[in-house]
């Protein structure tokens, strides 16, 4: 064990806990395996960053979970370097926390990548009416911060105008204006640049003559995020999932600019989470709550996905247009659209060969 | 409920304006919290699922609070049968399928065989004409303009006509009103077999190809009387989307979005 892992969550001892934590009762902030501040302190002496760390902890003069993990978190690898007893550490710590915080019995899992796994996701543009169900559900699974001072949502669904080749509109709305039309035709410069009604409020969906594109992000096989994240905190699982340290970012928002799908978002200020809302089945990787200043996106509902569940949104969609999984798998649902339906990739030309297919039947 | 909600909205907001019917709002809200909560899946005033708490404290169902729509399912197989017996066409999913069972949602199901329709009544009519119906119209409003095969089909070409409770095939066998999709693939094969396949339609549950899952089956999400949906016939009824997404600050209204592309 390096100085650097030294499991500082355990420096607690039978003091009464911190005031800081609203849900902390008497009992619950006691070390599981003993270990007393006076023996720990006693224990490491000899050893330099321990006792500085020590220290520190003292400095705070609070046993509670949050001030020790924060501590800690500050001294923490990056996960991909970690190995499997840092990463334990790291868990026991953030589940700690969390369950204080949120005052529930809340998970961290660190399930990997399975063998012989990449997953996939098929959209069908021509099934999908508008309703916003899936960008409500990944917020409900997801953790994400709601309320007036920040709401992140990580799918966006665009309102397009349907386009025709009509007498009616021959000769106007050619998009010379615009740069590049996604949608559309011609005649009709619908979704010119990827841009759609984003905050289209009708009484009911779908509107006639028009269409809707849901997108979030694409899990990108070469991710313009990776390449330009500055601390590699953001990387590419084997099972194709893009994914971020929350810990080790920096909140650079260099990610954020670099991909074509405005598919990141970061966090202006303390996400507001209400404890009741809170999911408590969380992934290291994925949905476990977010702190000020670092980058969240979508990543396939990891904590569902690596445990062989479907993610949120495809369960939630009313209409069946979500499709989601093995890519390796022949027999899978997304390799079935791939060899039967028609099949585009957003922004294909950007050479990012995105994990993400739209089709319509 | 969502009648309940909309109507304590609106006198919350009658209220601001009147201080002194607080109590009223309070009395209100105490009994929409104490009615257990009913939200529908995919078809508004169908596939109706009643939120209710496990023992350990999950809840099968979140509900939109906005539309009263499904969220997000705790339990996938909440409520569910085994799909049973489908016919080998091709070499499809091998995995567990099962479905939300239909006739334990119709309260008159154990009794409408025998109550009213015993096998002789009503008396089927032989040339194929429906007669305007005196009950059910709340599922067929209008039995002769029935919204469903433009004219080509009437009642019987789906309900058998001596056993009500169940579906008639082409030769006349029963299909049990839990697997519609063996009557609808009757007609529609190419929906059908993507359906089979998994393309078309909704499963939850288990995305291995191999998995356990829960099918949704057609009249989940569409309405077999009324397909048509008027002039959109896109085989979905139209349904209240979830609010858009907040304004950016200092941005109050999104006009701005209006103006890019057609002209």
């Amino acid at each position: 064990m390096t100085e650097r892992t030294i499991p500082l969550t355990n420096i607690t001892d039978d003091l009464p806990c911190d005031s800081a934590v609203e849900v902390c009762t008497p009992g619950e902030g006691k070390p599981e395996s003993g270990i007393t501040r006076r023996k720990f302190v006693k224990n490491t002496s000899g050893m330099s960053a321990a006792s500085l760390l020590g220290t520190a902890a003292l400095m705070t003069n609070s046993d509670d979970a949050h001030a020790t993990s924060e501590w800690a978190e500050w001294f923490q690898g990056n996960y991909r370097l970690m190995s499997d007893e840092e990463k334990q550490e790291a868990v026991d710590r953030l589940e700690r926390r969390y369950s204080a915080e949120y005052g529930k019995d809340v998970t961290v899992d660190t399930t990997p990548a399975q063998e012989g796994v990449l997953f996939g996701y098929a959209l069908n543009i021509q099934k999908c009416i508008g309703c916003r169900r899936c960008v409500k559900a990944c917020v409900e699974e997801n953790n994400q911060s709601r309320g007036e001072a920040q709401e992140t949502e990580w799918i966006r669904v665009l309102k397009m105008e349907k386009g025709e080749f009509s007498e009616a509109k021959m000769g106007e709305g050619y998009p010379d204006d615009y740069g590049i039309q996604v949608g559309g035709n011609a005649y009709t410069a619908a979704g010119v640049v990827i841009e759609g009604e984003h905050y289209y409020e009708p009484e009911k969906v779908p509107e006639e003559d028009s269409f809707y594109m849901p997108i979030a992000c694409m899990q990108c096989e070469k991710p313009p995020c990776v390449k330009v994240c500055p601390v590699r905190t953001t990387y590419r699982e084997p099972d194709g999932i893009v994914v971020i340290d929350y810990n080790w970012c920096i909140g650079c928002r260099m990610c954020i600019g670099a991909c074509p799908y405005w598919a990141r978002r970061f966090n202006w200020g303390e996400p507001n989470l209400p404890k009741d809302q809170m999911n408590p089945v969380t992934h290291y990787l994925g949905n476990r709550p977010r702190m000020k200043g670092v980058v969240e996106k979508c990543t396939f509902c990891i904590q569902r996905t690596r445990k062989g569940r479907y993610p949120a949104c495809v369960e939630v969609c009313p209409v069946g247009a979500r499709k989601f999984g093995n890519l390796l798998d022949p027999e899978s649902e997304v390799r079935r659209v791939l060899a039967s339906k028609r099949v585009f990739r957003m922004k294909a030309d950007m050479n990012t060969y995105p994990k993400f297919f739209y089709y319509v039947d | 409920m969502r009648v309940l909600d909309t109507g304590i909205r609106r006198s919350t907001s009658a209220c601001l304006r009147v201080i002194r019917c607080g109590v009223l709002v309070l009395g209100l809200t105490t009994a929409a919290t104490s009615v257990a909560q009913d939200c529908f899946e995919s078809r508004q005033n169908a596939s109706k699922v009643t939120v209710k708490e496990s023992a350990d404290g999950q809840v099968n169902v979140k509900c939109s609070e906005t539309t009263g729509g499904v969220l997000w399912w705790g339990d996938p197989y909440d409520a569910t049968v085994p799909m049973g017996e489908m016919p080998i066409e091709a070499d499809y999913d091998h995995g567990e399928a099962v479905v939300k069972s239909r006739t334990k949602q119709l309260a008159m199901f154990p009794v409408c065989g025998t109550a009213c329709h015993n096998g002789t009544f009503p008396p089927p009519n032989d040339d194929k004409t429906p007669r305007t119906l005196t009950m059910h119209t709340d599922v067929v409003p209008d039995a002769t303009n029935l919204q469903h095969g433009r004219g080509a089909i009437w009642c019987l070409d789906c309900h058998h006509s001596e056993t009500r409770n169940h579906f008639t095939d082409h030769s006349g066998n029963l299909i049990d009103m839990n697997e519609p999709q063996k009557l609808c693939g009757k007609c529609h094969g190419p929906a059908y077999r993507d359906w089979r396949g998994g393309l078309h339609g909704k499963r939850i549950g288990e995305w291995a190809s191999t998995g356990k899952k829960r099918w949704f089956v057609c009249t989940e999400c569409h309405n077999p009387h009324d397909v048509q949906q008027g002039e959109r016939n896109s085989g979905f009824a139209q349904l209240e989307s979830e609010p858009a997404p907040r304004l950016p600050k200092g941005l109050e209204n999104a006009d701005h979005e209006r103006h890019h592309g057609g002209h």
